[in-house]
């Protein structure tokens, strides 16, 4: 099923998030990898569940593996795919893939840097940035690669791309979403945000594209985390109130803490957006309550 | 200019066999600017490796100050004319430059056997006598038209080509808080000089046979000619 569509019928779309375990994934299925945990406590609340790329430059199973693994399971993936270690040749030979093997939704990035990762000596790709990534996947759907050579059986799948709210200059950022757009972005998924007023002037520009857009949640699990993105997740801003309120409970009562400040911020965002994108880090099931804290319910 | 460094003289030292006599050739242009291998450092690095009971039979830097090592014609007469009898000498030619320099020895020795004394870093800018930075990486197709000048090739470490990643905090750069991000770097410089339409239209992705290695260019006084794996270019400065 693709995203694309629910956005279509006006509904409000929820994804989740798992990170592919470092490791393979176990042959005779008697050892279930805490991510595939992780995707079965999101299923039945949420419509599709993102698979990272070797996220944060640290690598993993592959995202495509992964995604093939929860798609088996009954769950929708929102396949990632980043440039950080493809090529062209290797980027649309794997979308190309993804979609012979059932993949509906990719979500096009351009990737953490290497250095943000655990092979920092690695060569970094980046062949392509975002923007050309997404003409390249729209060029594949009309039926010829990026050199103009026509291909068979052409891959329709809906892509999305992201966009950080948090972004100074804003104006900045939102020409890069422009262009993501005019190259074929058919929704956005947005950086994690914690401030409504910062979120709130980038959504009266977004708006104004016509595109939809989830915002990005990561489950703010106690002030250390909140502190340690501060100083060391580029892009993302914890304000000193979220750290100090869920620092104001015991370790026990955290979940149900991070459940009830996520949702009532959720619910204060939700008219603005087209959807939530909820990254829980390890807690997914903190998700449920976060969303029956906001009134979100899927169809 | 050629930014280079030398190598820890423990690891010179280890290149250079025992009984192994050795000229040290440095170069008077970027070498020099970057204090690696000018007059100076390439007498005190004779000195050095003699101190460490190396054999060195002599050394020079070809030419006055500003003439580049990587020269041929130049170094190829200095060293066959002013210093023939100790080049006969030398087992080997320890070079202080870049990797250019290294092979114009090789050119100018009739094939001897090079060792090379710095690490080769980057193309810079001498911003001052005492720091160099990169502002571009050679790419072979400069795309700095439509972004003020400033390099994304070089100033952004992903490279991009369509505007920022979602990284950068406080204008620095996600990969290092220290540095600025090249794109907020070049929305501000557009920004001043009224030209951020110049960012609206679509880049396409580069073509990177233009920055295959190695590449050569061949040069007459009305044109020149490019040869890399994008095939050969010849334009003319007359028109
Ligand atoms: S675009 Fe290429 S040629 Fe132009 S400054 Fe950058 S690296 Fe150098
Ligand atoms: S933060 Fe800026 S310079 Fe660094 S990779 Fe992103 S766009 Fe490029």
């Amino acid at each position: 099923m693709k995203l694309t569509e629910l956005f279509d019928k006006g509904e409000f779309v929820v994804t989740g998030e798992i990170g592919p375990i470092k490791g393979a994934i176990n042959r005779d299925k008697s050892i279930h990898p805490t991510c595939a945990k992780e995707a079965r406590s999101l299923h039945g609340h949420v419509h599709a569940v993102n698979v990272t790329d070797n996220q944060s430059a640290v690598m993993r199973l592959g995202s495509l593996a992964a995604s093939v693994a929860l798609k088996q399971q009954g769950i929708e993936p929102v396949y990632q795919l980043t440039c950080r270690d493809r090529n062209r040749i290797a980027l649309q030979s794997d979308l190309l893939t993804a979609y012979s093997l059932g993949i509906d939704n990719v979500l096009l990035l351009t990737g953490d840097h290497i250095q943000l990762g655990d092979h920092k000596e690695a060569k970094p790709v980046f062949d392509l940035d975002s923007v050309q990534l997404l003409s390249m996947a729209m060029g594949l759907r009309k039926g010829h690669d990026i050199t103009g050579h026509p291909i068979e059986n052409p891959p329709d799948m809906a892509y999305g791309a992201v966009v950080n709210p948090n972004f100074e200059p804003l104006e900045l950022q939102l020409l890069k979403m422009r262009k993501k757009i005019d190259a074929g972005a058919e929704f956005f998924q947005t950086q994690a945000v914690y401030d409504l007023e910062v979120f709130e002037t980038f959504m009266n520009e977004a708006v104004k594209l016509g595109v939809p857009v989830q915002v990005g949640l990561v489950v703010l699990k106690s002030p250390q985390m909140g502190r340690f993105m501060n100083a060391n997740v580029s892009g993302i801003t914890v304000p000193s109130m979220w750290i100090e309120e869920i620092g104001s409970v015991d370790k026990d009562d955290r979940k149900k803490k991070a459940a009830e400040m996520m949702g009532n911020f959720l619910r204060q965002i939700k008219p603005m957006v087209q959807g939530v994108h909820i990254m829980p880090l390890g807690w997914a099931d903190v998700v449920p309550s976060i969303l029956e804290t906001a009134e979100i319910s899927i169809q | 200019m050629h930014a280079t460094i030398q190598k820890p003289i423990q690891e010179i030292v280890k290149y250079i066999k025992p009984g192994e006599k050795v000229f040290v050739i440095g170069c008077n242009n970027c070498a020099w600017k970057c204090h690696s291998g000018g007059v100076d450092e390439t007498k005190m690095m004779a000195e050095r490796l003699a101190r460490r009971g190396i054999e060195v039979v002599g050394y020079t830097v070809p030419g006055p100050q500003g003439m580049s090592l990587c020269k041929l014609d130049h170094t190829e007469k200095v060293l066959k004319e002013d210093f023939a009898d100790m080049v006969a000498k030398a087992d080997s030619f320890l070079v202080l430059s870049c990797g250019q320099g290294v092979h114009t020895v090789i050119d100018a020795t009739g094939g001897g056997m090079v060792h090379p004394g710095c690490d080769t870093i980057f193309g810079g800018e001498t911003v001052s006598t005492t720091d160099i930075e990169e502002f571009c990486s050679l790419c072979g197709e400069c795309v700095i038209e439509f972004t003020g000048g400033l390099c994304p090739m070089t100033l952004c470490s992903k490279q991009l080509l369509n505007g920022p990643c979602g990284g950068a905090e406080k204008g620095k750069c996600e990969v290092d808080s220290e540095r600025n991000c090249g794109w907020v770097m070049i929305y501000e410089r557009l920004k001043k000089l009224g030209r951020l339409e110049l960012l609206d239209p679509y880049q396409k992705p580069k073509n990177h046979a233009k920055w295959s290695r190695p590449r050569s260019l061949k040069v007459s006084t009305t044109e020149a000619t490019f040869s890399s794996q994008a095939g050969k270019v010849t334009v003319s400065n007359q028109e």
